[in-house]
């Protein structure tokens, strides 16, 4: 049975299926399922699937998105029913925004759904966000990597910033800082000291893998 | 990256949901009347005996000496109402038959005769040769967007019959209608016949279903070819449809006046449509009218001006008001045409463009050439369907209807939100991303990331050259077609014929 409901839940995702996702869900901790081999067993073969579709053209953005939201409905309900101490296994966790003074959103979201969609627990902290507001959701969510988007040239500074902050908050040994954004460069991004620079959502997940120390 | 994969031919044509007009009621009134008074008054050179015959006999006002044909509006008229709006050009199978006139957009062609290719393997320019024509027609047969062709080179390893290999190398390697352009001697011109009811299968249904047509292009101002003329007769005497192309350069062939010019182009085609529905009243026609400009500094001959360009597409207006269907358009590849060069790509571009927004019912397409109409390189090919694929998308028009005008998704993602993760926007792109092109690569990821479009092109031609097998042909008609250009290749007539008029 619980195979059953595993498949069903990939599907969900596959299908972008939110009603169904969510339903499934609460059907299976009426079950007893074990939510944790839901979500490994289920929700993220979905969305493996889904990555390698986008990955070979058969999906487009719109696809993936709406199913990494689908995933999204279905974790809401899982994630609160894991046992004490029972985590979920990811490839690293992503705190990602835009900077303080850019409202700038498409990019970072697209990039946030990239690695959703490929393992990553992604927290998306929004635009015009200052480098306290960065420091204290790496915190809140234990995170392993910062994405900092910034489209002008005027608020690239900011990501520099980060970079600092989270040096003065002891935190640059606990994460990799990944930057990226229309007017930045790997030249810059070596400039400011950061870990990782992307120059779209695709490779973007590449960098997050080479920074997770995960296989790509 | 254009979907490759194992297929029968097929074709499309591009149907437009806007209009334009270049012409008024009254300015195509005046040009038609324009051309009747120089018909009357001024005349065409027909040089030969057996055309002049012809119109004397139906009371045309005929000067052997100067082998001029005068010819009254009404009886013009008369003749020109026997020229059908509607006809078939026939493939190997009927559904790649193309009904001319029938209202379904405009039709296609991979032109050429082109002296010189790029040699696909080894990059170098050299004369082109009979395989040349081959493979082309191979990859003609395989991209839909061409529903008819010409042989797309010379093949000069084959001397004076190199068009009728040029026509065999197009019926062997290919199910789409077959056009020639340079059959321009009776002679030759009866071998080909005997080849198209050879691939027919009889004289008969050859006429029912012609599966050859003629381009026959007239001598600027206001004259005929004698061997091509006396060609497009035996071609029209077997029901083989007949077109003529007129080809003004404003200002050295022509007035410099686009009104004038397109006069000149209408009684040059008119008169010639009207000697072929004398020998076989209803055979199928068409004009084309190919203006160009020079360069008043050094001569050099243009075809992708503004001016011309606007003159070639008023031709559709002028050859419809007249009953008479009508291939628009320039070759791709007729202007200074380089890839990279955005001067001739906007120039192929706003062309067919408006050719096919005016209505023409066939079109010069992808063709694969540069260099004027010089330099075959099959490749760009490619390029040429991609403008083509663009414009498919532009002439679509903007539909209005409530699912498009979205009141419901509007309201359902409010003020923020990305429409990218609505579920309408998935159907959209999967149906509106151009899948079929050189310049989107899919793929793996890496894969995904530009390309030059070159590469994608280059690797799509080869595919097609190794995989693509067009329907085959039976072997008792191929050997039958290989007899008969056989017996053209030792009939020294040919040759005569061919030096005769020249």
């Amino acid at each position: 049975m619980s195979e059953e409901m595993y498949k069903k839940l990939a599907q969900a995702v596959i299908d972008g299926e939110a009603d169904d996702a969510e339903a499934l869900a609460r059907q299976a901790l009426d079950q007893g399922l074990d939510p944790l081999a839901c979500i490994t067993n289920g929700l993220t073969k979905g969305i493996q699937q889904v990555g390698e579709l986008f990955a070979s053209g058969e999906y487009y953005l719109p696809e993936l998105i709406i199913s990494a939201d689908t995933m999204k409905v279905a974790m809401d309900i899982l994630e609160p029913a894991l046992a004490g101490g029972q985590e979920r296994e990811v490839v690293g966790r992503v705190v990602i925004g835009t900077v303080e003074g850019d409202l700038h959103e498409i990019g970072k979201t697209l990039v946030g759904t990239m690695l959703s969609a490929n393992g990553f627990q992604v927290t998306d902290i929004g635009v015009d966000k200052t480098a306290a507001e960065f420091i204290e959701a790496v915190k809140e969510n234990n995170a392993t990597i910062v994405g900092a988007s910034a489209l002008l040239t005027t608020t690239m500074l900011q990501q520099k910033k980060i970079i600092e902050a989270l040096d003065e908050a002891g935190l640059k040994n606990q994460v990799k800082v990944m930057v990226g954004g229309a007017p930045v460069t790997q030249s810059y991004a070596d400039q400011i000291g950061a870990d990782g620079y992307a120059e779209d959502a695709i490779s973007a997940v590449d960098i997050a893998y080479r920074l997770a120390d995960a296989p790509a | 990256m254009i979907k490759l994969e194992e297929r029968k031919a097929s074709i499309k044509p591009i149907k437009s949901k806007l209009k334009i007009s270049i012409l008024d009621d009254q300015e195509i009134s005046q040009i038609n009347q324009n051309t009747r008074t120089v018909l009357e008054e001024i005349g065409v050179v027909f040089p030969s005996d057996k055309a002049l015959k012809i119109f004397a006999e139906v009371g045309a006002n005929v000067d052997f000496e100067k082998q001029t044909v005068k010819i009254a509006a009404d009886l013009l008229d008369k003749y020109l109402a026997t020229s059908p709006r509607n006809y078939t050009m026939a493939g190997a199978r009927p559904d790649l038959d193309v009904h001319v006139g029938d209202g379904k957009g405009t039709y296609f062609y991979c032109s050429g005769e082109s002296p010189r290719v790029v040699d696909f393997s080894t990059g170098e320019r050299r004369l082109s040769v009979k395989e040349d024509i081959a493979n082309h027609a191979r990859i003609a047969d395989y991209l839909p967007i061409i529903s008819l062709m010409w042989p797309s080179a010379s093949a000069s390893d084959k001397g004076e019959t190199s068009p009728l290999h040029g026509l065999e190398a197009c019926f062997t390697n290919s199910e789409k209608h077959v056009e020639s352009e340079s059959v321009m001697d009776e002679v030759s011109a009866r071998y080909a016949v005997e080849m198209a009811i050879a691939v027919s299968g009889s004289e008969e249904k050859l006429r029912e279903r012609p599966v050859l047509s003629q381009l026959l292009c007239c001598i600027q101002p206001l004259a005929q070819d004698r061997g091509g003329i006396e060609a497009a007769m035996i071609f029209a005497e077997y029901g083989i449809p007949v077109g003529f192309m007129s080809m003004p350069t404003l200002g050295l062939t022509a007035p410099p006046y686009p009104a004038g010019a397109l006069t000149i182009a209408m009684a040059e085609t008119l008169s010639g449509i009207m000697l072929t529905q004398i020998i076989n009243p209803g055979v199928g026609n068409y004009i084309s009218v190919n203006p160009g400009i020079v360069d008043p500094r050094t001569g050099a001959y243009f075809m992708g001006s503004a001016v011309a360009q606007m003159t070639n597409v008023s031709g559709v207006q002028m050859a419809h008001s007249n009953g008479i269907p009508i291939l628009a358009c320039h070759s791709f590849g007729g202007s200074q045409y380089e890839l990279g060069n955005w001067q001739a790509g906007y120039e192929n571009l706003y062309s067919h463009l408006l050719g096919v927004m005016a209505g023409a019912d066939m079109s010069f397409g992808p063709s694969g050439m540069y260099e004027a109409v010089s330099l075959l390189d099959h490749p760009r090919i490619l390029f040429d369907r991609e403008m083509l694929r663009v414009i498919d998308e532009i002439t679509d028009g903007v539909d209005v209807n409530p699912k498009t005008l979205a009141f419901d998704m509007i309201k359902e993602m409010g003020h923020k939100g990305g429409y990218i993760s609505h579920r309408e926007t998935g159907k959209f792109y999967r149906t509106t991303w151009p899948k079929e092109s050189i310049l989107y690569d899919d793929g793996k990821p890496e894969g995904r990331k530009w390309r030059d479009p070159k590469d994608v092109a280059r690797e799509a031609i080869t595919w097609i050259l190794e995989n693509h097998k067009p329907e085959p042909m039976s072997e008792s008609v191929k050997q039958e077609l290989r007899q008969i250009v056989d017996r053209a290749d030792k009939d020294d007539s040919i040759k005569r014929e061919i030096s005769g008029h020249k």
